[in-house]
């Protein structure tokens, strides 16, 4: 394998940024270039909901310009992806295609799930520093301008991540709009703050100590770099000694600190809001050190690139981590682990012994280890209508990792697993579902509804279970020496909807083995 | 933040107006250096001429941007004292006296030196076209006939005729003529006529000699002087008197309001010459009416009127100088030396790789950092050019080959820097020219001018992107480098690869880097940098440690940085200053500066490299660059210092400062006075550093010329 060279571009919501990274041989990734732009996209959205067309002009002759740099680079593949700014306004689509047609360049849109799942790969390309982090337990706490999201980690695994429309762009919005005096600033950004993170506090972290805090921002991360990198140290700050960085630039106005620090004054206000928030947050873990690698999501474009081209090994499962969410979602609505498991394990059974029929893949593989793991969670609210609840639920909760459009997939196997199967052609059906969605949805369904078929009794009767297709049937052998009765009774009618997709009968082996 | 206050606090002490010298006072004095070389006797007599004629332009320069520029501060009733505590008008006034003083002794050396020498040695000017023979009177006339009344466009003055536009810095005659009526003398009023002198045509005529081993010149104006009275046919001349002026040059654009940076400059450059006259020359003896008349149109005052006992305008020695036949009046033509690093006709990259190269011109030729371009644009690996341009040769090597390699599909974006004064014009054509061939070309910064001197080549290799830079302290003008002293360093560290993308993206526009490897770049780290360089020497020295600082610029009139040089020096840094032009810095006050030296180096060659080296407690740095310890350099420029790491390379950029302060030949050193004295040579080995390198560089070439030229035989085997 030669020398490959990707592009990662980044449309955020006040710059948009390229970077251009370089896999060798030996699967060293190295960052050769790093462009931005400052661009106010999110002040249009985030106060008009709209982008205007002046501004979507800018980001196009921007655009074009990067694209002119790829060539130079003769870069082998880019990825360009759109953040809140371009998420939020009203106009994305047509924005899109006024990208597409005057610079030739696909952005796609992020959902805040997958914007903060490629943060948080991002770190990942920290490698040891990164393990080492969330072996020990830490919380990516990721400012960008509309929002924030907190990650809790706990021994390796993802504990909960959540969504606060807090970013720093907002605010600054919000602080200019109130006309305060910058001496009330820091007072009003605590009381804008303080009310969502302690429901957080209630909700996820209790009395828990998080022993750090790793910060994915573009304004304490900046500086932190800048004095901490030239040192050749990795960039960890001890919270005693961020909160005297805090107090000396509270008692500077914004012109004081740009050019104590060499920044511009605008910086220096969103460095001030956004240094006020991660002292807060540290308060709030009772956190003893601040860790800012200074990665955006263009590393973690770049770290998915290479993931996919499988030209490293990766450093952290992170399909465990999406795994882990949803366990977390299914445990807060009482769902019955156990059970899910038992479903979770027949579903892939059959999965991937019907890999040559449905043609799916890995990703799919792992949409439908969620809906097995989510299939009851809509009855932790209603018994009877337990299909529409759940739908709402998943719809609801933030998965990180998953697109929006995956995140639907997930609720709409888990919703007609339990409801009648409503055609793509129906009339008047609430979904933005494309028909390759739809069909992904339809063949995952009928998997999940044998599987359920299969656990009618919920007292996983089948400790194992072998898939064979043979011809037109798909044979599924049990081991289990339990009266199975209920399980064959009910199981044609789901058989009926699997030979509806797949043109492929289940039938049920009993094989008694003592 | 507190310890930053109290710093400042101290600081105060070192920042009283009496501790400097005023900028414009500081650079007479350094007019007066290059003066005192015309005067040198020792000098060959031609090269005299030259420093004579670099006297003249430079002070014209002078007037048209630093004096122009405190009058428009005077008529705007400006008071605000500059570092040295003197108002605008305080200046003028100073400086008035000073200009004066140059002027006199400008023509004394003409007249009484130079005039008798020339003579002496077979080159007679003929200074009043009254001293012709009749044979040459009709020499003279004949070339009038043919050459130069074609040429001329004479103008009369009356009350149907406004004045007409004298253009800045021409040469003139100003004629005081009476109609003819009648043929009666006497009657009819006077008036006012004006000829420009051409400046197409060469003002020094050679005029056929009598004698054998003589030549023979006379000036322009005198041809012309000497026929005025057939261009104005019905009017009888009065008198006759050349005279020049000098107008308001200094270009300040509005770039927020100008749309288009180009259009604007060139209306600038259009709207110059209207500018108001600042200075004006006339020739001694000069009728009073006469004078009175240029002096009431152009609205000039009695101080800056210069009566001139000579030729006005003596830039024409620098013509005088290329006459042929003198060689033997003249150095000998140095040829700058081929490097010994780089083997000429073998891939320049494959050598970069090898190793940092440090080039040193005009000693070394210049020739490598245009085959570093020529070679890039040829180059199939080669993906991108970028550079900074900011005053280039007329018919630039490097212009060519930046628009070949464009034509051959390599991404090419050049910085063209409209803003270098005087030569807007020159630059606009060349961008043109780079846009058509498919450059990416970039008009500056608004508001700052690019003075930084870069070029980064990104190759495609093998084992990934490598990037090539060139780094340097002077323009990439293959002609000035061979007068110009400069370094530059070719290499392709990739710390330095990193940073120097960073710039290139700073320049398109893109935001500034997270951070910088190696760089600093004015205008909004540099200072910082120097400052901190600085005080760290300053802690060095007050814990007792060795603390030195050498620096090299061409002027120094920075506050912030002289402030901390004065407390470095108070804490026991020594400080050597090796300043070629203006210095503000005081040398030998009590407590404050008494470890300062300072030196300045006016020889053949321009001195205009920038190199400073920090003790550092023993890990000593070096650093070169494009940036003098100036205000302008330091806020208002885009400039880059970048250091030179490899110890071999250290070494070499040592042995030019040693080398610079231990010459006493053409040293001049600051004495507490605020004079400038040459070194006392009593007793000592005469060291002249400029003539030193060049012996050192041939020397250097010649030795690898004979290593590589050895050629071992093998032995063939014979059975």
């Amino acid at each position: 394998m030669s020398v490959r060279m990707f592009a990662a571009i980044m449309v955020g919501s006040y710059e948009i940024s390229m970077k251009i990274f370089e896999f060798s041989k030996k699967g060293n990734m190295r960052e050769i270039d790093f462009i931005r732009q400052k661009i106010e996209l999110g002040t249009d959205t985030y106060a008009t909901g709209k982008i205007s067309y002046a501004r979507v002009d800018e980001l196009c002759s921007i655009l074009s310009r990067f694209k002119q740099i790829m060539t130079a680079y003769q870069v082998d593949e880019y990825k360009a992806y759109g953040t809140s700014a371009i998420r939020e306004t009203e106009n994305t689509t047509i924005i899109l295609d006024q990208i597409r047609l005057r610079t030739g360049i696909e952005v796609s849109v992020l959902s805040n799930s997958e914007q903060r799942f490629l943060d948080y790969k991002s770190t990942a390309t920290r490698g040891e520093h990164f393990k080492n982090m969330i072996n020990r337990g830490t919380a990516i706490v990721d400012i960008s301008g509309g929002s924030i999201q907190i990650s809790l980690f706990d021994s390796d695994r993802l504990v909960t991540t959540q969504n606060m429309r807090l970013g720093v762009l907002r605010i600054r919005e919000r602080l200019l709009k109130l006309q305060a005096k910058p001496s009330q600033y820091e007072q009003l950004i605590d009381e804008m703050v303080s009310t969502q993170l302690e429901v957080f506090q209630k909700l996820y972290l209790k009395d828990k100590v998080i022993p750090s805090i790793t910060l994915v921002d573009d304004y304490v991360s900046l500086i932190m770099q800048r004095h901490m990198e030239k040192n050749g140290e990795e960039n960890y700050v001890r919270t005693e000694d961020f909160n005297r960085f805090v107090d000396r630039i509270k008692r500077h106005n914004a012109i004081e600190t740009a050019r104590a620090l060499g920044i511009t004054e605008e910086d220096a206000f969103l460095l001030f809001i956004s240094s006020v928030m991660t002292n807060r947050m540290l308060k709030l873990m009772k956190a003893e050190l601040l860790w800012a690698p200074g990665v955006t999501l263009t590393d973690g474009m770049a770290y998915e690139y290479a993931e996919k081209n499988k030209i490293f090994v990766p450093a952290h499962d992170f399909e465990q981590d999406i795994l882990a969410c949803a366990q977390n979602i299914s445990k807060r609505y009482m769902g019955s682990r156990k059970r899910g498991e038992t479903l979770e394990q027949i579903c892939l059974t059959i999965f991937d012994s019907m890999k040559k029929v449905h043609g799916l893949g890995k990703r799919e593989r792992l949409l439908l280890r969620l809906a097995a793991l989510l299939h009851d969670c809509g009855k932790y609210i209603s018994m009877v209508n337990v299909g529409e609840c759940s739908y709402s639920i998943i719809m609801a909760t933030e998965i990180i990792g998953l697109s929006h459009r995956e995140r639907e997939i997930v609720a709409g196997v888990v919703k007609y697993n339990h409801l009648d199967f409503a055609y793509y052609s129906e009339q008047g059906r609430v979904t933005d579902l494309d028909r390759e969605a739809y069909l992904i949805v339809a063949k995952l369904v009928a998997i999940l509804r044998v599987a359920n078929g299969l656990d009618r009794s919920h007292k996983q009767k089948f400790k194992y279970i072998k898939a064979n297709l043979k011809d037109d049937e798909l044979v599924l052998t049990v081991d289990t020496m339990e009266d199975i009765t209920l399980e064959k009774g009910l199981f044609e009618s789901k058989a009926d909807f699997f030979e509806e997709v797949y043109s492929i009968r289940p039938v049920i082996k009993q094989k008694k083995n003592f | 933040m507190s310890k930053v206050g109290k710093k400042m606090g101290e600081k105060q002490n070192y920042k009283d107006p009496s501790m400097f010298t005023n900028r414009e006072l500081s650079w007479t004095l350094f007019n007066e250096r290059v003066l005192s070389e015309a005067r040198d006797k020792s000098i060959p007599l031609f090269e005299r001429l030259k420093f004579l004629s670099i006297t003249a332009s430079n002070l014209d320069e002078f007037f048209m941007v630093r004096v122009a520029s405190l009058k428009d501060m005077v008529n705007a009733h400006y008071t605000k004292p500059d570092i040295a505590g003197l108002t605008p008008l305080e200046q003028l006034q100073q400086l008035n006296a000073a200009t004066h003083r140059i002027v006199n002794l400008q023509y004394s050396t003409y007249k009484r030196s130079l005039l008798p020498q020339l003579c002496l040695n077979g080159l007679r000017v003929i200074e009043k076209h009254e001293e012709l023979t009749e044979e040459e009177a009709a020499y003279v006339d004949q070339y009038f006939e043919e050459n130069v009344y074609p040429v001329l466009t004479p103008m009369a003055v009356d009350s149907s005729r406004p004045f007409p536009l004298i253009r800045n810095k021409s040469l003139n005659l100003g004629a005081l003529v009476r109609k003819k009526s009648e043929g009666k003398e006497g009657s009819g009023s006077l008036e006012f006529a004006t000829v420009q002198v051409p400046s197409v045509l060469s003002r020094i005529v050679p005029v056929p000699s009598g004698k054998a081993g003589e030549r023979l010149v006379i000036l322009l104006e005198e041809v012309i002087e000497r026929n005025i009275s057939r261009l104005f046919l019905n009017y009888d001349i009065v008198c006759t008197f050349p005279f020049r002026i000098m107008r308001n040059a200094d270009l300040t654009i509005e770039e927020d309001e100008a749309e288009d940076l180009l259009k604007e400059i060139e209306k600038q450059i259009k709207k110059r010459q209207w500018g108001q006259a600042i200075r004006l020359e006339v020739e001694a003896g000069i009728d009073n009416r006469l004078l009175k008349i240029i002096q009431d149109e152009l609205d000039i005052e009695e101080p800056d009127i210069y009566k001139i006992d000579g030729p006005l305008d003596l830039t024409f020695l620098m013509k005088m100088y290329g006459l042929e036949g003198f060689e033997h009046l003249k150095n000998p033509p140095y040829t700058p030396q081929p490097v010994p690093e780089i083997v000429p006709d073998e891939n320049i990259f494959d050598q970069i790789r090898e190793r940092d190269i440090l080039l040193h011109h005009p000693y070394q030729t210049f020739t490598p950092v245009v085959d570093f371009i020529r070679q890039a644009a040829k180059d199939e690996n080669v993906l991108a050019i970028k550079q900074t341009l900011y005053r280039v040769s007329g018919n630039s090597p490097i212009i060519a080959a930046l628009a070949q390699a464009a034509e051959n599909g390599k991404q090419v974006s050049v910085l063209v820097e409209l803003k270098a004064r005087f030569d807007e014009e020159n630059n606009i054509v060349w961008a043109r020219k780079l846009e058509k061939a498919g450059c990416h070309v970039i008009y500056g910064l608004v508001g700052l001018k690019t003075h930084s001197k870069i070029t980064l080549v990104v190759r495609r290799e093998e084992d990934g992107i490598r990037r090539y830079v060139h780094l340097g302290t002077g323009n990439y003008n293959d002609a000035t480098a061979k007068l110009y002293t400069d370094l530059g360093l070719l290499t392709c560290k990739e710390a330095i690869g990193e940073d120097a993308t960073a710039v290139f993206n700073m320049l398109s526009g893109y935001s500034e880097p997270l951070s910088w490897n190696k760089l600093s770049l004015a205008p909004l780290w540099l200072k910082n940098r120097f400052l901190y360089l600085i005080q760290r020497e300053t802690e060095h020295a007050k814990e007792g440690r060795p603390a030195h600082i050498i620096a090299k610029m061409n002027s120094l009139c920075d506050r912030d940085v002289m402030a901390a040089l004065y407390e470095a020096s108070a804490s026991g840094v020594k400080i050597e200053l090796i300043v070629r032009g203006i210095c503000c810095l005081k040398v030998g006050m009590p407590g404050i500066s008494e470890n300062i030296s300072v030196r300045s180096i006016v020889g053949n060659f321009l001195e205009h490299s920038r190199i400073f080296y920090f003790e550092n407690d023993g890990k000593s740095e070096v650093f070169l660059g494009s940036a003098d310890w100036m205000p302008r350099n330091l806020e208002r420029r885009v400039e880059i210092l970048f250091p030179v790491e490899d110890p071999d390379l250290k070494e070499k950029v040592m042995h030019i400062l040693e080398g610079q302060l231990r010459d006493n030949v053409k040293a001049h050193v600051l004495m507490p006075s605020g004079e400038y004295e040459k070194v006392d040579k009593r007793g000592k080995v005469l060291y002249n550093s400029q003539e030193g390198f060049c012996l050192e560089a041939i020397q250097a070439a010649k030795q690898n010329k004979e290593e590589n030229s050895r050629v071992f035989i093998p032995e063939t085997h014979v059975e």
